[in-house]
């Protein structure tokens, strides 16, 4: 690879996935040491690979500050159970021997889906007027009429960070009843909150950020963003 | 991630103006342009980011869906009086792209595609347009938000 190049996505991929060859990884060292961009690249691949394998791995949530991850792993995973349920009456002996050899929730978590085949939709929310939030509201609330009057199974989630965090903060949320309304009216439709941005407004202004009800709080809203679009969501920006 | 990446390097390349250089590299693409804004500054510099795309991929190596819904229906507002605005989506169309309108939106704000919308017919609409960006994503389709 000429050295003036970008480095592809793939280069980068298989680095992070220790695939490359000695001289590809030294080549891949040699740039990471004066390409910030590079560098960034690498620790967010990073980053999502390791809080996929944790997402994925079928352990008790740890005591720290994973928990809420952990959490929506979990809830993922009572998703992907009921769907396998169905699955399983649908297509008997043949996938409970597939099922069987399945070491753990990683290969029914690939399983699942495909066979279920639902709609996976994110809206990311990153700025915080008024105005704005409730044609973001409008326009999920939409999605979710549209789907459920076209009999489509759909999971979506509404995922804040920055500015959009003030959809889902108690007492600074415009809208919180109805996001209370729209979370009991529409048992797939999921709000997530950064918590990077929770952090932030608590080192700036001082401010102890209260979410709204039900409300899943992320470690980070742009990894959570790259974690779903490599498992197949589509992206919206709203 | 390869979406985003993908928006970032598309917004590098139409920068630097080097597309035709690297035509010969991006082989087939498909791609879904989502417009839900109506301020006339967006709108143009999002059918030039259109164009540029298309100079840097090559007009038979792409499938190009612009899908308007909410305010974003006004880019064909825009165009029906608009002589500019109209030239750069006519020209647009000649190359292969298709405008797509969210079916919702002419409902709820009441407007009447075959008058109000620049050369707009029954085929280019669509249910909802948040829906057909993530039916087409599902399709293999990258998002670009211009």
């Amino acid at each position: 690879m000429n050295k003036e190049q970008q480095f592809s996505e793939e280069f980068i991929n298989a680095f992070v996935d220790d695939e490359l060859t000695p001289d590809e990884k030294a080549q891949a060292y040699a740039r990471l040491g004066d390409d910030v961009l590079l560098n960034h690249q690498v620790c967010e691949l990073r980053k999502v690979r390791d809080l996929v394998a944790l997402a994925y791995r079928n352990v008790p949530a740890p005591a720290c500050g994973t928990s809420a991850i952990a959490a929506a792993g979990r809830k993922c995973s009572t998703a992907i159970a009921a769907g396998l349920a169905l699955v399983i009456g649908g297509l008997g002996g043949w996938f409970l021997n597939q099922a069987s050899h399945a070491p753990d929730n990683a290969v029914v978590a690939q399983v699942a889906p495909v066979a279920e085949d639902p709609a996976k939709v994110l809206f990311h929310v990153s700025e915080g007027s008024p105005e704005h939030l409730k044609s973001v509201l409008d326009e999920v609330e939409n999605l979710m009429k549209f789907y459920r009057q076209t009999n489509q199974k759909a999971r979506v989630e509404v995922i804040t960070n920055g500015g959009g965090l003030s959809l889902l903060m108690a007492g600074i949320s415009p809208y919180a009843e109805r996001i209370q309304r729209m979370q009991k009216e529409y048992s797939d439709l999921t709000f997530v909150a950064c918590q990077n941005t929770i952090e932030r407004i608590q080192q700036e202004l001082g401010l102890q950020a209260k979410l709204l009800p039900g409300v899943v709080v992320i470690d980070s809203g742009v990894a959570q963003i790259m974690r779903r679009q490599n498992q197949g969501w589509a992206y919206i920006q709203v | 991630m390869k979406k985003l990446l993908g928006i970032v390097l598309m917004s590098a390349l139409s920068l630097g103006g080097l597309g035709a250089a690297y035509a010969e590299n991006y082989g087939k693409q498909k791609v879904a342009y989502h417009i839900n804004v109506d301020d006339e500054k967006t709108l143009k510099a999002a059918l030039g980011n259109i164009q540029n795309h298309i100079n840097a991929v090559g007009k038979e190596n792409i499938d190009m869906r612009v899908v308007m819904h909410g305010p974003g229906l006004a880019l064909l507002q825009m165009a029906n009086k608009n002589p500019d605005m109209q030239d750069k989506v006519a020209n647009l169309k000649r190359q292969g792209v298709h405008f797509n309108v969210c079916a919702n939106t002419l409902k709820g704000k009441k407007i009447n595609y075959k008058t109000d919308l620049y050369d707009t017919t029954e085929q280019d609409i669509v249910p909802s347009g948040v829906a057909e960006i993530a039916h087409l994503q599902s399709q293999g389709f990258s998002y670009v938000k211009p």
